[in-house]
């Protein structure tokens, strides 16, 4: 999971000064002021679920704040963590667009600021503006090589170690793109780990021991900081 | 290595299922149909390999195809793309790469609508926009459904071939 940068939350839209940094928000003037006259922004507490799997898709959501666990239950009644979405990410946009019930469930990791936006709103808005249709069509893309790179993560990486590096890796670049030094929050249990990485508790947890003791990384509480990347990337060549 | 498919301008009547396909008043067709190239495969021929940089929107006219994805010398085949679909929508509006490698499985035409036509088309044309954003949103869901699949079949430890549905 992404640990991102702890922000004052945006009363509206035109002055978040955070929207330049996220990728839906970040729109023309024109569209900017039509942006913030839809939809509301909404506080979420840690555990609240935004929508559920099965449910009908009735509005998409665009997350100004906190985090989100982004999951599917598999016909086992098993929990499988797709991934973890942060500010700028659109929730639900698939299921709104494509006229289906969610695939998905999204709850609330850590109290999060979400402006919630009903699906006719929204898809007039784009209608109006081409440049948010953009912005759309690039997060329903990422969407899809989220999902196409996670099941490929799981279904052809050689080793328990190289999916969890891998894992690591994608946090701490949302986290800090760009930067040398990769920090972030884990806000996620190490069983939630062991779901994503698709491997068990116990491998997750000596794998962080060993990666610790081997200077890959370093914990801190809760904050974690990738310390030698370049050894993580090799681990999932 | 494999070979190049050949490319070149279509003919009016390749370039129509496009055309139809997206339901676009004569302007946009034109455009589209202007800038589309015609890309011929034999069997066994790659029409994009994984990784390389997304020239555009894929129309399939006539054949079959297959999507593989590979990693560390082991093959995942993520099924087939017959006549009428489009392939790669979400590399040609968002991303840079393709994600997968398609091939020819039998001989085949398909239809290569560029980038910067397709861009164009879509501002320029809002009914279309939102035709191709349901369309991406459906293959967002049949990713999903695909991914669920993935996660309840066993894990590869060594590099071979896997089939996903």
């Amino acid at each position: 999971m992404a640990g991102f940068q702890s922000h004052h939350a945006p009363e509206d839209c035109i002055n978040c000064e955070h929207r330049h940094l996220r990728m839906f928000c970040n729109l023309t003037p024109e569209a900017l002021v039509d942006y913030d006259k839809i939809g509301m922004l909404m506080n979420h507490a840690r555990g609240a679920k935004l929508f559920t799997e099965g449910d009908q898709a009735r509005s998409v959501f665009v997350i100004c704040e906190g985090q989100v666990k982004i999951s599917a239950t598999s016909r086992e009644g098993k929990t499988m963590i797709l991934k973890i979405a942060g500010p700028g990410d659109v929730m639900g946009l698939s299921a709104v667009l494509a006229n289906v019930s969610h695939e998905v469930t999204a709850e609330a990791i850590e109290p999060c600021q979400v402006k919630t936006i009903r699906k006719q709103e929204f898809v007039d808005f784009l209608g109006r503006h081409g440049i948010a249709s953009m912005h759309a069509a690039q997060s329903l893309s990422g969407e899809y090589l989220t999902v196409f790179h996670d099941a490929k993560r799981l279904a052809l990486s050689g080793s328990a170690a190289g999916r969890l590096a891998r894992l690591l890796l994608d946090w701490g670049s949302a986290a800090a793109p760009g930067k040398p030094e990769t920090r972030f929050t884990m806000a996620l249990t190490h069983e939630e780990i062991a779901n994503m990485a698709g491997t068990s508790r116990e491998t997750v947890t000596r794998l962080l021991n060993q990666f610790r003791r081997d200077q890959l990384i370093a914990i801190k509480g809760a904050s974690m900081t990738i310390v030698k990347p370049d050894a993580l990337e090799r681990m999932t060549a | 290595m494999h070979a190049e498919p050949h490319t070149g301008q279509p003919e009016s009547v390749a370039a129509r299922p496009l055309a139809e396909l997206l339901d676009c008043p004569p302007e946009t067709a034109k455009l589209l149909n202007h800038s589309a190239e015609s890309v011929s495969c034999e069997a066994g021929q790659i029409v994009f390999a994984q990784d390389a940089e997304c020239k555009g929107l894929y129309v399939v006219v006539s054949g079959q195809l297959v999507r593989r994805s590979e990693r560390m010398g082991a093959h995942l085949t993520l099924g087939p793309v017959r006549a009428g679909e489009l392939v790669e929508l979400a590399a040609a509006l968002g991303g840079v790469h393709h994600s997968y490698t398609l091939r020819a499985v039998t001989p085949t035409t398909l239809l290569l609508l560029p980038k910067p036509a397709l861009a164009q088309a879509f501002d320029s044309y809002p009914p279309l926009r939102m035709q191709l954003l349901e369309e991406l949103a459906r293959e967002v869901s049949r990713a999903y459904t695909a991914s669920t699949v993935e996660r309840k079949m066993p894990l590869r430890r060594n590099p071979g071939e896997a089939h996903s549905a």
